[in-house]
């Protein structure tokens, strides 16, 4: 399974993904806002295994995460968000949802210097609860209620990129060294989670903006301005 | 501008009120305010033009055009009325309509920035680069003070192939800034890549890669500067940069192939050299090394390593996968069963472990249990020992393993899943449950594997996954409500149009195409039909997505992403969706054409009775359902006083006129060839290399009668694959074809078919005695036989000189070869059915046999 950024060729089956996976839906378009407003922070895991049939073979993504920058945030500070991510059932617990995480995030903090990312997840999600507060490390915050269609509650959750600050002056330090020295597992343990989960720290001012669908594509692109006639008043 | 077009100063400002009005929405007081100036000035052709434009938001867009054509006969010299033409056209996606009248409100008003902007839009949409090009530089020097009018231009060049001048433009305006921009500067950071990529398209590696440097500082996107720093190194054979730039690139992703692959060149290595396979070996061990939760570097030595090497690196990987429990261990390997020494070893190998405690696993890597390192969730059943894990995993695997087309065996693989299955996982996990449902599947028994899913899916009902595949293997069974119901468990409840109307909204291109294909397959073409239209139509609306980006991205600057995502468009329809439900549709169409009464609701030619008798029941049916929507559609009308269902922006969602597809039908058949050309053109333009789209396209083509056409068709697979036996079937036909002609073709044409086809590639011969002996050359190959019956077909429609007969014979011949698989089986059914109208007799003789080799393969049963 590879991991990489996401491109606008993808869409077609990160759409077919996620439609698999959750009830979030979404149309090509706002796939599209994602990857053209922040063509940086969304990743895919591909199936590059899958023997070819034809010679025009779209990559079978089997994991997606779909990410962006908070446009603007209540609390004023940056930080990203995560639309939605899944992984087809026959692809779990491979890891790939984390390191899709952990591409998005690096991603966030160094492109647009996200300080923090933001999610929301079911109450009843078990799985993606432990990917996050467990292994990725987010805070649970509030709770909202029926923020969902369907009127499940929703966690949100968060948490601070810092790590990727320390990870970047090591990154540098290491300039200097010679390449290929050992990484112990920075990889994959990096950033796993400490022990005290507390509540986020700064109680962000919510906003009530429903994941997704609830949102007409109009409003996700900005209006088209294209649409207004020309008005030279009318009695030139 | 005509005296009675010019409004008194009152009206003026109402008039401004309708635009401002329009602007925002507020298309109730518009319309109002456009009627108190049109009481007194009813010809003012603005004010019409303006109302258009509301009507036309409102949904009302034949009104709209009604009027907007009134206005302009009122004020032909009106930009406002040409413009709002345009955009009236350009809403009904007529681009090339909306273009002039653009270009005509253009020339009426030169300076106008909004209609250039509009014409701008246009062009680049419809990738008249050229024009846009010209746009652009209008564009640029009335305003050369915004960056975006230069970046613009860049693209607009690039687009049309002038790299040089995009650079130039590019690095004009970097010249002009008089400060250096602030660090956070996005616009900047981007345009500073965009110009890099410009560069490297050029082939300019080495100015690349001291740009690329040069800017690296500033730039925002890191990953992305490493990456092309890293191509550029390698294009350079600057290798020990290279090295040092991809291995930095791994430390961030170690499971991104590109990387690795790259590394590899810029080590000199070469997996085709087995003296190289040493270094290959340590190279990825030491990756291997780095992490214990890192897969492709483990992975990929499977992909090189052959013999002994390659089933100790298999050994060891299958061991420490199947340890941990990794469902997907299969669908990672799978690849490696085209060499089938891999596929015997593989096979070797995970038989060996069924005999193996799991304690005695030796040689595989410390691994996590199939846990989290901390082992803090208690989720996981705790009652799944490691030696249940080891003999799940290694039961699953084989159950696959003789499930997959390669390897099949499917008794194995039923009795590995069954033991699977009694080891009882747990409760909720469906894994096992699933995987029997698709061996049954391929075992032909659909209806079996339909309550299978279903079993599985009620395992967890809370799992869209397992959800998905229950409706699509529903659908397999043609169980088109039940899967809807399916469907509807995660469906937004407030959908128009019930859990379909979801699916349809949402894009869901699997489903609609599954859907399609149930009901071609039950003979219900007016539905298949609506179907396949609706996955047309979602490409249709995929391509207008890109519209609104055209401006959006040049605010948001990310132009690269724009760039891609052109690119992408450019080449959206050879996408294998598109492709699927073409080749469905294009059937359908040759069908209608060779079978006109079907679009009236009759049988198929040569059907069997029962077909027949089971056609009329699925009419009748569908007439039932049409009658109930019908009435429904009228129950509800008569209870809502609003008459259709608005969004926000007061969009009238229209209702479905016609929801069996019936008009569709009757539409279709009086012009099928021409509906088929609307999927065989974009399919042979972007899918040229694709062996069924040109088969399809001959299908269309010898039926139009053009022969040159179809013979390009031909040919394009004769040159990649020459012995497919289509090429033979294909071939006589278009030679049966050329002799029958009333009119004798022009000479040109009679000319390049003899140098190209007939002397290339036809042997002596008449069309019958080459059939003949093809057979005898092939006759233990299905597809093979299929064809020469085909021929036979074309030769004596009238089944005259015994070939029914003999082709019963032949069919019945395959189904005994070892080399004929289920879907062929059905396909020679199909054949007898349809194509020859063969009796009773030939049909049970056919099925009985099929019977014995696919004993559960629901199309042999029924009889
Ligand atoms: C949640 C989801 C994305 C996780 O994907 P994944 O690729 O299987 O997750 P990973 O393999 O990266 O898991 C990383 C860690 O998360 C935790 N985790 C993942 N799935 C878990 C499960 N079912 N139960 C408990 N913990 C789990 C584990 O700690 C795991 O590490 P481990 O395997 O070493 O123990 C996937 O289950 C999914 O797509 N679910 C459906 C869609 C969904 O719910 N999306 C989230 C919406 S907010």
């Amino acid at each position: 399974m590879d991991i990489r950024v996401l491109r606008p060729s993808d869409i077609p089956h990160v759409q077919q993904t996620n439609i698999t996976n959750l009830p979030e839906n979404y149309f090509c378009k706002y796939y599209l806002y994602h990857a053209l407003s922040w063509p940086q922070l969304s990743y895919v895991a591909v199936d590059v295994s899958r023997p070819k049939k034809t010679p025009y073979d779209a990559p079978k993504i089997v994991g997606y995460v779909l990410a962006k920058m908070e446009e603007d945030p209540a609390d004023g500070v940056q930080h990203g968000h995560i639309t939605s991510l899944s992984v087809m059932r026959t692809h779990r617990r491979l890891g790939l949802a984390e390191k899709l995480m952990r591409q998005s995030q690096r991603a966030m903090f160094e492109t647009y210097g996200a300080v923090y990312v933001s999610l929301h997840v079911r109450v009843s999600n078990i799985a993606a609860l432990a990917l996050y507060r467990d292994t990725l490390g987010f805070k649970v915050g509030d709770t909202e209620a029926k923020y969902y269609a369907d009127g499940e509650d929703a966690f949100s959750m968060r948490m601070d990129l810092d790590y990727l600050r320390n990870e970047a002056l090591d990154e540098e330090s290491e300039e200097e060294d010679t390449v290929g020295k050992d990484e112990g597992g920075e990889v994959g343990s990096a950033g796993k989670a400490g022990d005290g989960v507390d509540g986020p720290k700064k109680k962000e001012k919510k906003r009530k903006v429903r994941v997704g669908r609830q949102l007409g594509v109009g409003e996700l692109v900005e209006r088209n301005e294209s649409s207004k006639p020309t008005l030279t008043n009318g009695t030139a | 501008m005509a005296a009675n077009q010019v409004l008194p100063s009152k009206e003026q400002t109402l008039f401004r009120h309708v635009v401002q009005n329009y602007e925002s929405k507020q298309y109730k007081k518009g319309l109002k305010a456009a009627e108190q100036i049109l009481r007194k000035h009813p010809n003012h052709g603005d004010t019409q033009a303006m109302k258009a434009l509301i009507l036309s938001s409102q949904g009302k867009s034949e009104e709209a055009f009604e009027l907007c054509k009134l206005a302009l006969k009122n004020a032909m010299k009106s930009q406002v009325c040409w413009h709002v033409y345009g955009l009236l056209y350009r809403g009904q996606r007529n681009y090339e309509e909306a273009l002039k009248a653009y270009r005509f409100a253009l020339r009426l008003d030169p300076d106008s920035s909004q209609i250039q902007r509009d014409l701008a839009m246009l062009q680049v949409q419809m990738r008249d680069y050229e024009g846009y090009v010209q746009s652009r530089r209008t564009m640029l020097q009335a305003r050369p003070q915004h960056r975006q009018n230069w970046t613009a231009l860049a693209i607009a060049l690039q687009m049309s192939g002038d790299l040089a001048g995009a650079e130039d433009v590019l690095q004009k305006y970097e010249e002009s800034m008089r400060q250096t921009p602030n660090r956070n500067d996005m616009e900047h950071a981007e345009a500073v890549l965009y110009k890099n990529t410009i560069i490297a398209e050029r082939g300019e590696m080495e100015r690349a890669l001291e740009h690329v440097d040069s800017v690296a500082k500033m730039a925002l996107d890191k990953t992305a500067v490493m990456e092309m720093r890293a191509q550029y190194l390698l294009a350079l054979d600057r290798n020990d940069g290279a090295v040092e730039a991809y291995t930095k690139l791994l430390r961030r992703n170690p499971e991104h192939r590109e990387y690795y692959e790259g590394l590899e060149k810029a080590m000199g290595l070469d997996r085709s050299k087995t003296e190289d396979h040493q270094k290959l070996g340590e190279m990825y061990h030491g990756w291997a090394e780095q992490s214990d939760r890192v897969d492709a570097p483990r992975r990929l030595p499977l992909d090189f390593k052959t013999g002994d090497a390659f089933r100790q690196h298999a050994d060891k990987y299958l061991r420490r996968m199947l340890k941990k429990g990794v469902p997907s261990t299969f669908a990672n390997l799978k690849q490696l069963y085209s060499d089938p020494e891999k596929k015997e070893t593989i096979r070797e190998l995970v038989e060996g472990y069924l005999s193996e405690q799991p304690q005695a696993n030796g040689g595989a890597e410390r691994s996590e249990p199939n846990g989290s390192a901390d082992g803090s969730h208690a989720t996981k059943s705790k009652a799944q020992d490691s030696a249940t894990t080891w003999e799940l995993s290694v039961n699953y695997f084989l159950a696959q393993h003789y499930d997959y087309h390669l390897s099949r065996d499917l008794s194995k693989a039923r009795k590995y899943i069954d033991r699977a299955i009694e080891l009882k996982p747990s409760e909720t996990d469906y894994t096992y449950h699933m995987t029997r449902a698709r061996v049954l599947k391929h075992a032909g028994n659909v209806t079996e594997a339909s309550k299978a899913m279903n079993e599985a899916m009620e395992m967890d009902l809370k799992d869209r996954y397992i959800n998905t595949k229950c409706a699509k293997y529903q659908l397999r069974n043609n169980q088109h409500d039940d899967a809807v119901a399916t469907m509807g468990l995660f469906t937004r409840k407030e959908a128009v149009g019930g859990p379909l109307g979801d699916l349809l909204d949402m894009q869901c291109v699997w489903y609609i195409t599954e859907d399609g294909e149930a009901y071609l397959r039950q003979g219900n073409l007016g539905l298949a039909l609506k179907r396949f239209k609706a996955v047309f139509d979602v490409f249709v609306t995929w391509e207008d997505d890109q519209f609104d980006f055209h401006s959006f991205s040049l605010r948001k600057g990310m132009v690269r992403a724009y760039v891609d995502m052109l690119r992408w468009e450019d080449r959206l329809r050879e996408h294998p969706f598109f492709t699927r439900a073409a080749l469905s549709a294009i059937g359908v169409y040759c069908l209608l054409f060779d079978q006109p009464q079907l679009a009236k609701g009759g049988a198929a030619n040569g059907e069997g009775a029962e077909g027949a008798a089971e056609r009329k029941k699925a009419a009748k049916k569908a007439k039932r359902e049409a009658e109930k929507a019908e009435a429904e559609r009228k129950a509800a009308a008569a209870k809502k006083a609003t008459p259709a269902k608005k969004d926000e922006d007061g969009e009238v969602k229209k209702e479905d006129a016609d929801p069996q597809g019936v008009e569709l039908l009757k539409t279709a058949g009086e012009k099928p060839l021409e509906e088929a050309m609307k999927w065989v053109e974009p399919l042979l333009e972007m899918s040229p290399r694709s062996v069924e789209g040109q088969f399809a396209g001959f299908e269309v083509y010898i039926r139009r009668k053009k022969y040159l056409p179809a013979l390009k068709c031909l040919l394009a697979v004769y040159s990649t694959d020459p012995e497919h036996p289509k090429c033979h079937e294909q071939g006589c036909r278009l030679r049966l074809a050329l002799e029958k002609l009333d009119e004798s073709l022009p000479e040109k044409v009679k000319q390049i078919i003899e140098s190209e086809f007939l002397q290339k590639f036809i042997p002596k011969g008449s069309v019958e005695e080459n059939n003949e002996e093809y057979l005898a050359k092939h006759k233990d190959s299905a597809l093979h036989v299929h064809g020469v019956v085909r021929v036979r077909q074309a030769l004596h429609p009238d089944g005259s000189g015994g070939v029914k007969e003999k082709s019963a014979q032949d069919l019945q011949q395959t189904l005994g070869s070892e080399g004929t698989n289920l879907t062929q089986a059905e396909e020679g059914l199909r054949l007898l059915n349809e194509g020859l109208g063969a009796d009773g007799k030939a049909r049970e003789a056919y099925v009985a046999k099929a019977r014995e080799r696919w004993p559960e393969a629901a199309v042999f049963r029924v009889s």
